[in-house]
């Protein structure tokens, strides 16, 4: 992720490394073999599997 | 037809990462969150057809069923939390998915409408994090929809923008049994964006709460998917949310749920002045401001985190002159306080080199060295479990009877949340005398002592007086404040 700048140096768009896929089919997707596109969201996604994955967990509502 | 273009990087402009960090995040970025989690679940299922070199039935399927079903089957959460298991685990996954069960449920008042699925079924849901409940029983199932007809006409009406989120997010819940700690339960995976393991509610008014606050944890997993906001690695730390200590990017979980659960009892509170809505309102709007200030000075953010911390902070700064009853804002106060205290004595310890030259200098009268606290627990899961909480609560919603826990512990605690530090102050001592390893005594002497180590660092006082078992605890306590 890097973020877009403006004269000042501020940010004014932040960018990701994962791509849209939404309007993409899965068999379109499977098939495609150009893996430099998908690269960087791949290696997104899948380092995610090797964290330890805790879910998040806690809320009492107690009032 | 003409050609698709290709793909592009997810990008999200300035004020709506802004907007988003501030738990305001408008419709545009709630479509691109969900198209951010289509796409992972397209890349996780990309990745489980080509690990296979037989063509899996499930791939079959999907390849042969309507393109409307198919979509909505990869966007299911639970199929998020399939794909990764089967990847993470290298198992093959199971032949064909089947049409997912459980109990449809659609809740609808004025314009908006939530449609969520209650998953008392599918074997993924232990992976939820949670222990699952059993299959429904009618009238449990009636009482999950009661409860949920309950929260959406609440949310709708006073809480417009979290029930946009929550329409826009939400998809699965799943019941699971209740923890005997706490009074009610929830937890969501990072896996299953959308899905949200919960106990029973109480009504719909604690539903509404709990549905805002998974919610927001599952905008945030996806958040950190597209602009990571904590560096990985480093320490535990405080959480005011949690008895165990937690990584930054826990605590900045439990800042952005909460600082949506904050709003929740802030409108709750202005719209009907509710004491415990003010009593929530003011507790965790200070907890969120502490919580954010830390993250922000810890040097664990990315860019991306740091400003999106901050528009946290700021939000929550925006709420800090709205006044609440000065015994609900005492009571909030002292909430806040208790958790930092238990979790202080919890989770720290003094190292045995520095409680032995405690013990030395003062048996030598000289002044106390500098001694470091060092985090002593072990990892795992802990909820917050007061009885000082428990007797605030009811002082809030107007219980009259100061229920008393055991012992001079249980009657200090009594009178300190009645603001009667003189007679807790005595209590928590005597009780002391009897045993110098109450910690349910220590985290209230920390509370109402006048002495500033007790108030800040009771790990310290606490092994001190351990390791000098003749030595009066007021006297070691004005010693350690000196």
């Amino acid at each position: 992720m890097e973020p877009g700048q403006d004269g000042d140096g501020k940010p004014t768009e932040w960018r990701s490394v994962m791509i849209d896929l939404s309007g993409v089919s899965l068999t379109d997707l499977v098939t495609d073999d150009d893996e430099s596109v998908l690269a960087h969201s791949l290696r997104r996604v899948l380092g995610e599997l090797s964290g330890p994955g805790e879910p998040i967990a806690g809320f009492n509502s107690a009032v | 037809m003409p050609p698709q273009p290709p793909p592009s990087s997810f990008s999200l402009g300035d004020r709506a990462f802004a907007a988003l960090g501030a738990g305001r995040p408008d419709t545009a970025t709630l479509d691109l969150l969900h198209r951010a989690h289509l796409s992972r679940h397209l890349l996780l299922l990309r990745e489980l057809r080509l690990s296979a070199t037989v063509e899996p039935d499930w791939f079959t399927r999907l390849s042969t069923t309507d393109p409307d079903q198919t979509r909505q089957w990869i966007a299911d959460p639970m199929t998020g939390l399939w794909a990764a298991h089967a990847l993470r685990t290298g198992a093959a996954p199971d032949a064909a998915p089947a049409p997912r069960g459980g109990h449809r449920l659609t809740a609808h008042h004025r314009d908006l409408s939530l449609r969520v699925r209650v998953d008392d079924s599918d074997p993924l849901r232990r992976s939820l994090g949670l222990t699952p409940a059993p299959a429904l029983t009618p009238v449990q199932a009636a009482h999950w929809s009661a409860c949920l007809d309950e929260a959406w006409r609440l949310l709708v009406d006073r809480h417009r923008a979290a029930a946009t989120t929550v329409a826009a997010v939400l998809r699965v819940i799943v019941p699971v049994l209740p923890d005997p700690v706490a009074e009610g339960i929830s937890a969501t995976s990072a896996e299953a964006f959308g899905a949200v393991a919960m106990s029973a509610p109480v009504d719909g008014r604690s539903l509404a709460a709990g549905l805002i606050h998974e919610t927001q944890h599952s905008v945030l997993n996806t958040v950190q998917l597209l602009f990571p906001l904590v560096e990985p690695g480093g320490e535990r730390e405080y959480s005011p949310w949690r008895e165990d200590p937690r990584p930054a990017s826990g605590v900045l979980h439990g800042a952005y749920a909460y600082l949506a659960v904050t709003r929740f009892w802030r409108d709750e509170w202005r719209a009907g002045g509710s004491p415990a809505g003010g009593f929530e309102f003011a507790r965790w709007r200070e907890a969120v401001l502490s919580a954010a200030g830390d993250l922000l000075d810890g040097g664990r953010l990315t860019p991306a985190g740091e400003r999106f911390v901050t528009a946290l902070r700021a939000q929550a700064a925006a709420w800090r002159d709205d006044p609440v009853a000065p015994e609900t804002a005492r009571l909030a106060a002292l909430a806040n306080a208790d958790h930092r205290a238990r979790w202080r004595l919890r989770n720290l310890a003094v190292t045995p080199g520095d409680t032995g030259r405690l013990a030395d200098a003062w048996r030598a009268g000289q002044p106390p060295p500098a001694v470091t606290s060092r985090l002593s627990s072990a990892p795992g899961r802990a909820l917050e479990n007061s009885h000082r909480l428990r007797l605030a609560h009811a002082r809030v919603k107007g219980d009259a009877a100061d229920r008393t826990g055991d012992g001079d512990a249980g009657a200090g605690d009594a009178a300190c949340v009645r603001g009667d530090h003189g007679t807790a102050l005595r209590s928590y001592g005597e009780a002391l005398v009897k045993n110098r390893d109450d910690d349910a005594a220590w985290s209230g002497l920390a509370l109402v002592a006048p002495q500033q180590a007790l108030r800040a660092r009771p790990e310290v006082v606490r092994a001190a007086a351990l390791a000098l078992p003749g030595a009066d605890i007021v006297t070691l306590a004005d010693w350690l404040s000196g």
